[in-house]
């Protein structure tokens, strides 16, 4: 039992820190807490559902991750070239980042209010057997999935960023954005390549929280707060960090949910995150990162 | 031959206008100094020459406009060093010499560029691990100088390099910059530290209130009774 309460939870945890980055990359670079994240996320989720549902008999289930992903990238853009670029040319104050965020984000969750109500629309099964055995343990196959295609995304952003020439520009940028400048960096390529991580990053963790908890709406907001719980508490500005307090957070939550139910377990999950930002407000390996909104 | 050429600069911050209608000429493998006080537009001048500020005025590189995109200035061969180092801290000396050579498009030319550093600034190869951020102001200055020479620079724009160096450490980097101008690069050399300035210096310019209020070269503003009653504060006869 606790073996397949832990497989769940980091499983769950890995598509928190999916988001987590996702919302930690446009905030290294951008200096904002881009809300628009989970509008992104719920529309993803919104487009992978019917993509699954449109073909007879349904796509491989990585054909679905990967076009979502790439309509993640694209709203991403869309959402920066529409909203935030203007924000950049004019040199305007953070805060209208900020705005224009959560101006999408509500935006975006209205419009598929509009379009398909508030009811949660189930994900056709995509795996012949849901389940598998492994001695007396049953695994939900997707749990595995999702573990496995959330840890090779990660590992293979993390090794981008640390190891390559695009990768050592994008923490130049997110030091100091100016003195890149000097470097010969050409920061609208840098932004550009953030959103397109961060979009890659939303249209995965759509496919899989519409999977999880089925497709609405608000899923992709309701779930991004856990996202920036993980990112708050990894230290808003390490991506390390923020992988890590996700897949804890999602253990924990587990754990909590498991044994004194969801509700009791979210407000926890709170309680965690406001202790962290009286007692370690850097996070856990993060450094103050100032001027953000 | 002037690889620089710059006439009718002007800057502004919002309404204010900080640089007033000034003509620059840098010549070829030399140095020109530009001497000023406090808040008279130096740094401001090499920022308009990187494309970091808003400008107006012509600015000829090698007989061509330049371009306005500090990115493109850069891989014009145009490298400024920033006043106060500016080093990337939390990134190691070696990535921060990495990032020098972001705009080189032959990336095999890079370990051999490494080693050029490494020969003329030895410290900085035992340090090559290091977090940037914790080297001394010594170090970090040199390595702000060697990230510049990363990029293969053809002009190489010093903005106050000596700034809170002791002295032994400042005469090691102003016999560096001399190093530098034999290599055949550019120099153009911001200083509050006039005198050792106008003394390595071929050319230089002062700037007051944003305008260029003497020019003529090194030795001849060295023993200008104005120059160095403002910039010195000496007078002639305690130079000779
Ligand atoms: N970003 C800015 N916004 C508004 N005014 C500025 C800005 N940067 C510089 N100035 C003003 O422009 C003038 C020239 O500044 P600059 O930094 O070029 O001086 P400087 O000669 O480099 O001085 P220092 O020797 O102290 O470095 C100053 O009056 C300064 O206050
Ligand atoms: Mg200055």
């Amino acid at each position: 039992m606790a073996l397949q309460l832990t497989i769940n939870g980091i499983s769950i945890g890995a598509i928190y820190a999916l988001i987590a980055v996702g919302f930690a990359v446009v905030f290294n670079i951008m200096r904002f807490s881009n809300f628009a994240h989970g509008g992104m996320i719920s529309a993803c989720a919104f487009i992978s559902f019917f993509f699954q549902r449109a073909f007879d008999p349904p796509p491989p289930f990585f054909v679905t991750v990967l076009f979502s992903a790439v309509c993640g990238m694209g709203i991403a853009l869309l959402i920066d070239t529409l909203g935030y670029r203007r924000i950049r040319l004019k040199n305007s104050p953070k805060i209208y980042y900020f705005l224009m965020s959560l101006t999408f984000a509500i935006l975006i969750e209205q419009i598929l209010t509009v379009f398909f109500g508030t009811d949660i629309y189930g994900f056709p099964s995509v795996f012949k057997s849901q389940t598998f055995e492994i001695g007396s343990m049953i695994f939900k196959t997707m749990n595995i999935v999702i573990l496995a295609v959330s840890v090779v995304i990660l590992v293979a952003l993390v090794w981008m960023i640390n190891k390559t020439k695009i990768g050592l520009a994008i923490r130049a940028v997110a030091i100091n954005a100016d003195t890149s400048r000097l470097m010969g960096i050409n920061s609208s390529v840098i932004v550009t390549v953030i959103f397109i991580i961060a979009g890659v990053l939303a249209g995965v963790s759509g496919v899989f929280l519409g999977v999880q908890y089925g497709v609405f709406p608000s899923v992709g907001p309701s779930m991004m707060l856990k996202g920036f719980i993980a990112s708050i508490i990894g230290g808003l500005g390490s991506l390390s960090g923020a992988i890590f307090a996700a897949l804890a957070l999602g253990l924990i939550e587990m754990f909590l949910t498991f044994f004194i139910g969801a509700t009791e377990a979210t407000v926890i999950l709170f309680g965690i995150m406001l202790a962290f930002l009286f007692i370690r407000p850097q996070g856990i390996m993060g450094i103050i990162v100032e001027d953000k909104a | 031959m002037n690889i620089l050429d710059i006439t009718g600069l002007r800057v502004w911050y919002d309404k204010i206008e900080a640089i007033h209608c000034v003509d620059l000429k840098f010549e070829e493998g030399k140095i020109t100094a530009i001497i000023g006080s406090n808040g008279a537009g130096k740094t401001t001048i090499i920022n308009a020459i990187s494309g970091m500020v808003k400008r107006d005025g012509q600015l000829f590189y090698k007989g061509k406009l330049l371009t306005d995109k500090s990115h493109k200035v850069v891989r014009e061969g145009i490298i400024q060093v920033p006043e106060g180092r500016r080093v990337f801290a939390g990134l190691t000396t070696e990535e921060n010499l990495l990032l020098g050579a972001y705009s080189l498009e032959n990336r095999k030319e890079i370990s051999g560029l490494l080693q050029q550093q490494y020969a003329l600034f030895p410290r900085l190869e035992e340090r090559k691990k290091q977090d940037a951020g914790t080297l001394s102001g010594g170090e970090q200055q040199m390595l702000a100088i060697a990230r510049g020479l990363m990029a293969k620079p053809q002009v190489l724009m010093l903005d106050e390099p000596s700034l809170g160096l002791a002295p032994i450490i400042t005469n090691d980097v102003f016999n560096k910059i001399t190093t530098i101008r034999e290599q055949g690069i550019t120099v153009i050399l911001v200083e509050q530290n006039a005198k050792k300035s106008l003394s390595i210096c071929d050319h230089a310019y002062v700037i007051e209130n944003g305008h260029v209020v003497m020019e003529g070269s090194g030795d001849e503003l060295l023993h200008n009774e104005k120059v160095a009653h403002a910039y010195l504060s000496t007078t002639v006869d305690e130079i000779e």
